[in-house]
């Protein structure tokens, strides 16, 4: 059975390969831009192409506020469970 | 620790661009010859890197209403429009604003960027929300962190991907304001505005149309791509800038919706700082009047524009849009060729604008023309020729 986070991890996964194919391996922990180095206009490519996958809206305020992959599944987690309250 | 460490990636990528010779950011222009050439590092240059699409900055007509209001009223308001700085000029130029576009009301700025930041972050507030294209120029995004609207980003000129982040929304998207732009700066492309007013209509939300470097440009009169669509009446908010086309600097916001006036209650980029200069109303006034009365200027952009275009695409550049336009983005392979371009062209006597990451869309490195009435036939074909000369030197 796949859990909701195995859904969002794996958007994640195929976000990042489409939007970003020039990463190699993906790390869930690194700062998507002291680590990465991605700028603010590829990380708003990642997260539009998430945002599809997962068929729902990210405010762009939620970007300022995580900084890692990790952080930002917690985010996506959190948003499909209220909006299905 | 320092206050400045975190800049220290900017200082990095400033150096990236090179120490020696002429800075490609922010460079320094030595001298105005005339709105279309002026002086680099010692040398006269094509300027083809403004955004003086109509040329209007040295109209003879245009300098002599700023001389006037300059001599008459002083430098300066010292004041805002809300509490000492408000002149019969500025209510004037709103007035004539707003019959141009044949609506009730229109606000003046001091900036395009504030007009934008003061629009966007006023008329949606805390529990409305604000769709905004990806490549949506800095002051839109920096008007909604200045709101308290939820926002949310579309992908560049996709009605259809707006389509499903309205339908997400529901009823709610009655109270969602989208923001597109006429012409997007850096790559010169226009949005797709009818397929835009549909999907606004399908769900009854509201749209604001930043014209800062359409007006003056599109239309029959001018007014932007709006009027060239035929479709004024289907946009709620249009927000244009003083800078580009009417040579000046100041924005403005007019509306079909008389209620634009109760934002000069509430919009703090507006009450909050000093009200335009006389000089620089005067000469908006003027050149507000030239740009409607006639289509002589606009008519020599377009053959400027058409001239350069079919030039570039047959040296084989790829242009950052399709439909001709009064920005020509060349999109080159990387960075090291953008900047070895951009000297080029000024070592031939061109100045031109250097895009690069994360500047430019989808980490684009670009190098962008922006034309003027005020070119001649035979500067067109200087800057094609000094195009001919790097490529030859590569």
């Amino acid at each position: 059975m796949t859990t909701q986070r195995d859904r969002v991890d794996q958007a994640i996964r195929r976000a990042v390969e489409t939007a970003l194919p020039q990463i190699n391996g993906i790390d869930f922990d690194a700062a998507l831009t002291s680590d990465v180095g991605l700028d603010s206009v590829q990380v708003m490519d990642l997260v539009m192409e998430i945002e599809d996958e997962l068929d729902i809206s990210v405010p762009v305020e939620v970007l300022a506020e995580v900084q890692t992959l990790n952080q930002l599944g917690e985010r996506l987690r959190a948003m499909i469970r209220g909006s299905s309250r | 620790m320092s206050l400045f460490d975190k800049f220290a990636p900017l200082a990095t990528a400033r150096a990236d661009l090179g120490a020696e010779g002429t800075p490609p950011v922010a460079t320094p222009i030595e001298d105005i010859v005339s709105a279309a050439e002026g002086v680099i590092d010692g040398k006269r240059v094509i300027l083809a890197g403004t955004n003086n699409y109509l040329g209007l900055t040295l109209d003879p007509d245009v300098v002599a209403s700023a001389r006037q209001a300059l001599e008459h009223f002083g430098t300066g308001t010292t004041g805002s429009r809300m509490a000492n700085g408000s002149y019969d000029a500025h209510s004037a130029l709103e007035s004539e604003l707003a019959a141009a576009f044949g609506w009730p009301s229109a606000m003046l700025f001091s900036t395009g960027y504030q007009a934008n930041l003061a629009s966007i972050a006023t008329l949606a507030g805390k529990n409305d929300f604000l769709l905004l294209d990806s490549d949506s120029h800095a002051s839109i995004y920096d008007g909604a962190k200045l709101g308290n609207a939820q926002t949310v980003i579309f992908r560049h000129n996709d009605p259809e991907n707006l389509d499903r982040r309205l339908s997400r929304l529901g009823t709610d998207a009655s109270r969602a304001l989208i923001v597109i732009e006429g012409l997007y700066s850096m790559l010169g492309d226009q949005p797709p505005l009818a397929e835009f007013i549909e999907v606004k209509k399908r769900h009854n939300a509201w749209l604001l149309l930043d014209e800062a470097h359409s007006f003056g440009v599109f239309g029959d009169t001018g007014l932007g791509l709006a009027e060239q669509a035929g479709l004024l009446a289907d946009v709620d908010f249009v927000v244009g800038t003083f800078s580009k086309s009417l040579g000046g600097i100041g924005g403005f916001c007019t509306s079909p919706h008389p209620q634009l006036e109760l934002l000069r209650l509430a919009a703090r980029p507006y009450i909050f700082t000093a009200s335009p200069s006389p000089a620089v109303i005067a000469s908006t006034r003027t050149a507000l009047a030239k740009l409607l009365a006639g289509t002589e200027l606009r008519a020599r952009l377009w053959e400027n524009t058409h001239r350069l275009y079919r030039a570039l695409g047959e040296l084989g550049y790829r242009l950052g849009s399709d439909k001709p336009g009064p920005v020509a983005a060349i999109i080159l392979p990387d960075r090291a060729s953008a900047l070895a371009h951009w000297k080029g062209l000024l070592a031939n006597g061109v100045y031109t604008n250097l895009m690069v990451p994360p500047a430019t869309p989808k980490g684009l490195n670009l190098l962008r023309i922006s034309l003027s009435a005020a070119h001649t036939p035979e500067h067109i074909d200087r800057i094609v020729e000094a195009f001919g000369e790097v490529r030859k030197a590569a």
